[in-house]
């Protein structure tokens, strides 16, 4: 903000908006180190216990699964390495929206930022854990599944661009509720573990009756882990018709999302 | 929507392009909840019985306010608790936005309104200045360009690396301000902030203030310190339940105040 320019302020404006987030692109770094730093700040096996507990969650999936109930899939572990890292993800990074902006609730009454960034740093933060468990996700079923790396990996880029954007549109909403409403924090895991069964997490999208499979694949969900099941177990590239509709789906959500977000956005200082 | 950044003007029009801060018949409205509802299973119920989600009250913080901010001024802003110093202080900062009326502001603005929000007790001083730096908008460039100063003029290079957890109080203040000073504003925002710490810090943050307002610095300060306001201010705006009581030279207003008060 230099001398030639004037920051003008009327009725129902915000801090927010695409200039604001950029010139406090500073903070966003900040507050994604600071989650990260919080998190593994003295523990002594640091990102291993992240790691845990999801592979003790596939641990368990696929000895109940492969065991137990007996899906009829080949190399049953591999399918569910293939998505449920990108599952993980999305369950993480939208419980955090229940108090994304209320831990910040007193620096949002001290400091002009625009209320994207905690958003933000929030989805970055859970990337970069994300990030590396990708990178031995890919090696582990490099080495036992696909005896090399496929070729299929190059859309790994736009998967996880898709991914995030979904995220981002969720999360928006989440978030900016959470300031208003105290039961969001006890309708969200419900709501996530009804997700958890209406999307192919441990169980492949084909397996849902033809009847059923267009109301199925609305769920963008259910498509983003059926294009990584593709990607990374088939080691194909994704259907173009399904490459359309998640890109569709994820930027409308993004959209719809951060709309519904930034309407609310200058009031939360005053109520958070 | 987003607040506008307009370029400045090229040839003098309504808006004087020579003043710092202009606020034009500003009103700002709160809400007073008599009901308020605070979870989504009742709003449900609320809205199939078709009762109103929220009962509620407006009450007008503040009440057409208006004055303009030559650059390199020094404002005080007085009045009893309640008159709405801190909400007018908050809407120069940006973090409220007014219910009617205008603010301009030009130039780089921080705000001191509670030193040190946003520091993590469990992180280190350096990793709470890189924080904190950033709130007050700080580019990445300008942080790590100050970060040795802010550091140094705080007197804690010492424990830079400790969890700010083990400071005192009083070192936590510092550090807030050392990162405030850095930023290197044109116009800076105080909120009876500074009435925290102990005496030195409070001779050390008057003297950083006079030095930012001889060098030109715009000055806005809420405070109940009279004596502080004298030393700093040429003039004052006296706020008495959100509207403008007074406003002149800073002597004329703190007489006419002393006097009504008991």
């Amino acid at each position: 903000m230099s001398l030639s320019t004037v920051r003008v302020m009327t009725p129902g404006c915000s801090q927010g908006g695409w200039r604001a987030v950029w010139r406090y692109r500073q903070l966003w770094r900040s507050l994604t180190l600071r989650n990260l730093r919080i998190k593994y700040q003295r523990s002594a096996l640091g990102f291993v216990w992240t790691l845990l507990n999801p592979l003790l969650t596939v641990a368990v999936l696929a000895t109940v699964f492969r065991y137990i109930v007996k899906v009829p899939l080949p190399h049953y572990v591999a399918f569910l390495l293939s998505g449920y890292f990108a599952w993980n993800f999305i369950l993480q990074t939208l419980s955090a929206g229940t108090y994304v902006l209320a831990e910040h609730a007193q620096l949002s009454r001290s400091a002009p930022f625009p209320k994207e960034i905690p958003v933000l740093a929030a989805i970055s933060s859970r990337l970069v854990e994300f990030a590396l468990e990708l990178g031995l996700v890919l090696l582990g079923l490099g080495l036992t599944h696909h005896h090399g790396i496929p070729s299929s990996v190059v859309w790994l880029p736009w998967l996880v661009a898709m991914q995030v954007l979904l995220a981002f549109g969720l999360l928006c909403p989440i978030a900016s509720l959470s300031v208003y409403y105290r039961d969001v924090q006890h309708i969200l895991p419900i709501a996530l573990t009804l997700l958890f069964y209406a999307s192919p997490v441990f169980y492949p999208a084909r397996f849902v009756p033809e009847a059923l499979q267009s109301v199925y694949l609305a769920n963008p969900v259910a498509q983003l882990l059926t294009a990584y099941h593709v990607v990374l177990y088939d080691g194909q590239a994704p259907p173009l018709s399904l490459v359309a509709t998640l890109t569709a789906a994820s930027c409308g959500i993004a959209g719809v999302g951060y709309a519904l977000f930034n309407r609310a956005q200058a009031d939360i200082a005053e109520v958070v | 929507m987003p607040c506008s950044i307009e370029p400045k003007p090229t040839s003098p029009k309504s808006s004087d392009p020579a003043l710092a801060i202009r606020c034009a018949a500003v009103t700002k409205r709160f809400h007073f909840y008599e009901h308020r509802t605070t979870s989504l299973r009742e709003a449900f119920i609320r809205v199939a019985r078709r009762k109103p989600l929220d009962i509620r009250r407006a009450r007008f913080t503040l009440h057409d306010v208006s004055f303009d901010i030559a650059p390199g001024e020094a404002l005080g802003i007085i009045g009893p608790n309640g008159s709405g110093k801190s909400t007018l202080l908050r809407l120069l900062a940006g973090i409220y936005a007014p219910t009617e009326g205008r603010i301009e502001v030009r130039g780089r603005t921080a705000a001191v309104i509670e030193l040190g929000a946003g520091f993590h007790p469990e992180l280190t001083g350096a990793e709470n200045v890189d924080l904190y730096g950033a709130v007050m908008g700080l580019s990445p460039r300008e942080l790590a360009e100050r970060f040795d100063e802010i550091v140094a003029f705080a007197g804690l290079a010492e424990f830079i690396d400790t969890p700010i957890k083990y400071y005192s109080s009083g070192m936590q203040a510092r550090l807030a301000f050392a990162v405030t000073v850095c930023v290197r504003p044109d116009i800076l925002l105080i909120d009876e902030a500074l009435a925290v710490g102990d005496q030195w810090f409070r001779e050390r943050c008057l003297a950083h203030l006079t030095q930012f307002h001889g060098a030109g610095g715009t000055l806005v300060i809420v405070s109940h310190d009279m004596d502080t306001l004298s030393r700093l201010c040429g003039r004052a705006v006296w706020l008495e339940r959100g509207s403008v009581r007074m406003a002149g030279p800073m002597a004329d207003v703190r007489r006419a105040y002393e006097v009504s008060s008991p």
